[in-house]
C-alpha cells in the first residue's frame, strides 16, 4: 500500500507547513475551558462509535463497494470536511447539557456522564474525527482507535454503562459481556428533541426486564401471556440488559431530586411497552419498585404501535428488542435502536 | 653577562664591588641550574605520561569490540533500521550447560524478524530491515563471548553484530554503530541513553506476553512535541512509517500505537499530526485524558514502549 502521505518524497517545508495546517484545523473553534474529565470508574461511561456519533453514511458505502485502502484514501481527502451529526448526536448532547446542571449543583463530584470515542477506525481517520468534534463544539476528550482490534476488552476497562454502535456483533459480543449495549442506525428522520431534559425510553421486556414472559407470549400466545403474568404479578421478573442503565440514570436524577429539581428534572425516563395496563402491566411496575427504582412516565400500549406515542414524547434515544418496533419508531422521526436480546433475535434469525 | 656588569661597575670602587658581584654570580648560577634541572625533568615527565596515555589507549580500544555474525547476512547500516538489545534481556543466564536460557525479549526478537522475513518476501532486494546489534557491557558476559554467540545461534536468532562494550563506552559504541533504538531491561541504561537522544525503551515481564507474530510499537504521544525537536526521532519515526508501509492496513506484522496519557483532544491531535508529518501513521490510537492507563496498556501488550509519560 503506498498512501501518499507523510514526508517521503516532500521536502520538509512542505511537511512543516501541512503539520501547520492540520494544527489549525485542529484549534477548536470555542475557548477551551479545562474542564477535567471524571475518572472512569466514578462517571457514567457512555462509548459511543464514530458511525452512530456522526453521519459516515458516504465513507461506509465506499468502504463496502471499494475496499479499505480506497476508504482510508477517501477520509485522507476530505478530512478538512467535517461529518454531519449522526443517530446519537442529539443523545450525546442531552448528555452534555445534564453534566453541566450537574457541575452547577455539584463541583466536586465525579458522578457525571463521560462520554468516550470508541471506534474500529484506524488512527489515519482520527483527525477528521477530532476536526468534527470540534466544529461540533462536543465536549468528548477520550478516545479509543482501535485500528481494526476489538473494542470489548477497551469497553471494560472503561468501566463502560452503555455502549452504542452501528455494529450489530459487537453490539451483541458486549451485551454477552454483561455490557449494556445497543445496535443505532441512521435515520432519515430525526425529530428535534429538547436540548434541556435528556428523554430516555426504554421497551420492558427483553430490555428492562429478561425475555421470560416473552417466551411464554411467543410459545403459547397472547392469553396464555396474560393468565401468567397476573399469577406472577407479585414474582419480580429477572433483570434484563438496560437494567443497569436504567439505574445510574435514577441515581443521577435522585441527585437532583435533592436540590428540589423534581417537577424539572433534566433527566426523565419513560417505559414504553407492549403489557397492558389492565393485566400484565402491573407485574412490571413491581418489578421496577422491587429493584428500588423508578420511572417517570409508563406507557402500556397494549398491543398498539409504539411510533406515535414515541413521537408525543420525543426521547433522544429508544431502547427495544425487536425490529419491528424500532423501525416504527425510526419512521416516526425517534431515535430508536435495537438490544439484540433474547428470544426475539433467535426468532428473527430463522 | 658576568662580564659586561663586571665591566660597568670598574670604574666605581673594585674592593666594595667585588664581594657584591660574587653573590650575584652565585645566585645566577644556581638560578640556571634549577631551571635546567626543572626543564629536563619536565621532557622526562611528559615523555613518560605521554608513553602511559598511549597504553591507556590502546587498552581501551581493547575494551570495545564488535564483532560481526558470520552466520548472518549482514545489513545495509544506511538503509536498516538498527536496533540494540541489551544481551541480558535476551540471554539469561544459565547455571551451568553450553546454552543460556532465554530472557523476556525473546518475543520481541521473534517479532523484528517476523517482519523482517515479510520484508524480504515482499521484496527479496529490500534494504529498510531490522539489523540487530546485542549489546553487553557485563564484564562477565565479555569473557562469555563465546558462549553467547553459540546461544544466538542455538535459537537462530539472526542477530548481525555483537558489541562487547565497556561501561563507560557503550553509548559511544552505540551511536559508532547508527543504532537507533536501544533497549535494555536496566532503567538507568534506558535513561542514559535517551539522554543522549537515541531512542530507548525499558522492557520488562509485560514484554514476555507480547505476541511474537506481531511487532507491536507504542509511543507516548505526550513526549511526541517535545521529542520531534530531535533529529534522532524524526528518523526513527520516518523510518518505522516507511517500514509500516510496506504493509497493507490490515494483518501487518508491525502495529504501531499512540497514547496520550494527559490532556485532552487537543495534545491527541497534534502527537498524531505531528507523527504524520515524519511519516509515520499510527494504527491503534488511544487518548486517556487521566484514564489509569494500566488496562489499557495490558490490551496493547506493546514490545517497544517509547516516552517518558509511560514510565
Amino acid at each position: 500500500m503506498n498512501l501518499s502521505n507523510g514526508v517521503s518524497g516532500q521536502n520538509r517545508n512542505d511537511a512543516i507547513s501541512s503539520r501547520e495546517d492540520t494544527k489549525r484545523l485542529m484549534k477548536p473553534s470555542t475557548p477551551t475551558r479545562k474542564l477535567q474529565p471524571p475518572k472512569p470508574e466514578n462517571a457514567i461511561t457512555i462509548a459511543v462509535s464514530s458511525r452512530v456519533l456522526f453521519n459516515m453514511e458516504r465513507e461506509q458505502q465506499i468502504y463496502e463497494r471499494q475496499g479499505m485502502e480506497e476508504y482510508l484514501k477517501y477520509q485522507l481527502e476530505h478530512e478538512s470536511e467535517p461529518f454531519s451529526p449522526g443517530p446519537a448526536f442529539s443523545f450525546v448532547k442531552a448528555l452534555e447539557a445534564v453534566n453541566s446542571r450537574l457541575r452547577e449543583l455539584y463541583p466536586q463530584s465525579e458522578e457525571l456522564f463521560d462520554v468516550v470515542l470508541v471506534t474500529n477506525n484506524h488512527a489515519y481517520v482520527g483527525l477528521r474525527l477530532i476536526h468534527t468534534i470540534n466544529h461540533h463544539h462536543l465536549l468528548i476528550e477520550r478516545f479509543c482507535m482501535t485500528g481494526g482490534n476489538s473494542p470489548i476488552g477497551y469497553l471494560k476497562a472503561y468501566h463502560t454503562n452503555l455502549y452504542l454502535s452501528a455494529d450489530s456483533a459487537k453490539v451483541r459480543e458486549a451485551l454477552q459481556e454483561g455490557i449494556a449495549a445497543a445496535t443505532m442506525f441512521t435515520q432519515e428522520k430525526m425529530k428535534e428533541v429538547s436540548d434541556i431534559q435528556l428523554r430516555v425510553a426504554f421497551d420492558g421486556d427483553a430490555v428492562l426486564f429478561s425475555d421470560e414472559s416473552e417466551r411464554i407470549f411467543k410459545a403459547h400466545g397472547l392469553d396464555k401471556f396474560f393468565e401468567h403474568e397476573k399469577a406472577h404479578e407479585n414474582k419480580p421478573l429477572d433483570h434484563g440488559p438496560l437494567k443497569g442503565f436504567l439505574e445510574v440514570l435514577g441515581k443521577l436524577q435522585r441527585k437532583f431530586f435533592h436540590k428540589g429539581l423534581r417537577m424539572d428534572c433534566p433527566i426523565r425516563t419513560y417505559l414504553v411497552t407492549a403489557r397492558s395496563a389492565a393485566s400484565s402491566g402491573t407485574r412490571a411496575l413491581k418489578t421496577l419498585r422491587s429493584w428500588g427504582l423508578e420511572i417517570d412516565e409508563a406507557l402500556f400500549l397494549a398491543g398498539a404501535p409504539k411510533g406515535p406515542m414515541l413521537e408525543k414524547i420525543r426521547p433522544h434515544i429508544f431502547f427495544d428488542d425487536q425490529m419491528f418496533h424500532v423501525e416504527g419508531a425510526a419512521e416516526l422521526g425517534t431515535v430508536a435502536c435495537h438490544v439484540p436480546y433474547g428470544i426475539a433475535q433467535r426468532l428473527a434469525d430463522k | 653577562m658576568l662580564l659586561s656588569s663586571t665591566n660597568q661597575e670598574e670604574e666605581d670602587d673594585e674592593v666594595a664591588s667585588k664581594g657584591g658581584s660574587e653573590l650575584f654570580a652565585v645566585r645566577r648560577a644556581t638560578f640556571l641550574t634549577i631551571f635546567l634541572f626543572s626543564s629536563v625533568t619536565a621532557v622526562t615527565f611528559r615523555v613518560f605520561f605521554t608513553r602511559l596515555r598511549r597504553q591507556r589507549v590502546d587498552r581501551e580500544a581493547e575494551m570495545v569490540s564488535t564483532v560481526a555474525n558470520v552466520d548472518v547476512k549482514q545489513k545495509d547500516a544506511d538503509h536498516a533500521l538498527v536496533v540494540a538489545i541489551s544481551c541480558s534481556a535476551v540471554l539469561e543466564d544459565a547455571d551451568d550447560g553450553d546454552v543460556h536460557r532465554v530472557g523476556v525479549a525473546f518475543p520481541l526478537l521473534q517479532a523484528l524478524q517476523s517482519v523482517n522475513r515479510h520484508l524480504v518476501e515482499a521484496n527479496s532486494s529490500e534494504s529498510l530491515l531490522f539489523d540487530v546489534l546485542l549489546i553487553t557491557t557485563d564484564e562477565r558476559r565479555q569473557r562469555q563471548s563465546a558462549r553467547i554467540v553459540s546461544s544466538t545461534k542455538h535459537y537462530g536468532l539472526e542477530v548481525s553484530r555483537f558489541c562487547f562494550s565497556d561501561g563507560e563506552d557503550f553509548v559511544e559504541s552505540l551511536l559508532e554503530n547508527q543504532v537507533q533504538l536501544f533497549l535494555s531491561t536496566e532503567p538507568e541504561e534506558v535513561a542514559l541513553v535517551w539522554q543522549r537522544g537515541v531512542p530507548s525503551s525499558l522492557l520488562g515481564h509485560q514484554t514476555w506476553s507480547s505476541p511474537s507474530e506481531q511487532l507491536r510499537v507504542l509511543l507516548c504521544g505526550d513526549d511526541v512535541i517535545a521529542a520531534a525537536a530531535a533529529e534522532s526521532a524524526q528518523r526513527f519515526w520516518s523510518q518505522l512509517g516507511a517500514m509500516r508501509r510496506r504493509f497493507g492496513v490490515l494483518g501487518s506484522p508491525v502495529s504501531v500505537a499512540v497514547m496520550t496519557a494527559h490532556g485532552g483532544r487537543r495534545g491527541f491531535a497534534d502527537a498524531l499530526a505531528t507523527l504524520r508529518s515524519c511519516g509515520l501513521n499510527a494504527d491503534e490510537a488511544h487518548c486517556l485524558a487521566g484514564a489509569p492507563r494500566g488496562p489499557i496498556l495490558e490490551l496493547l501488550r506493546p514490545h517497544v514502549l517509547l516516552g517518558g509519560g509511560l514510565r
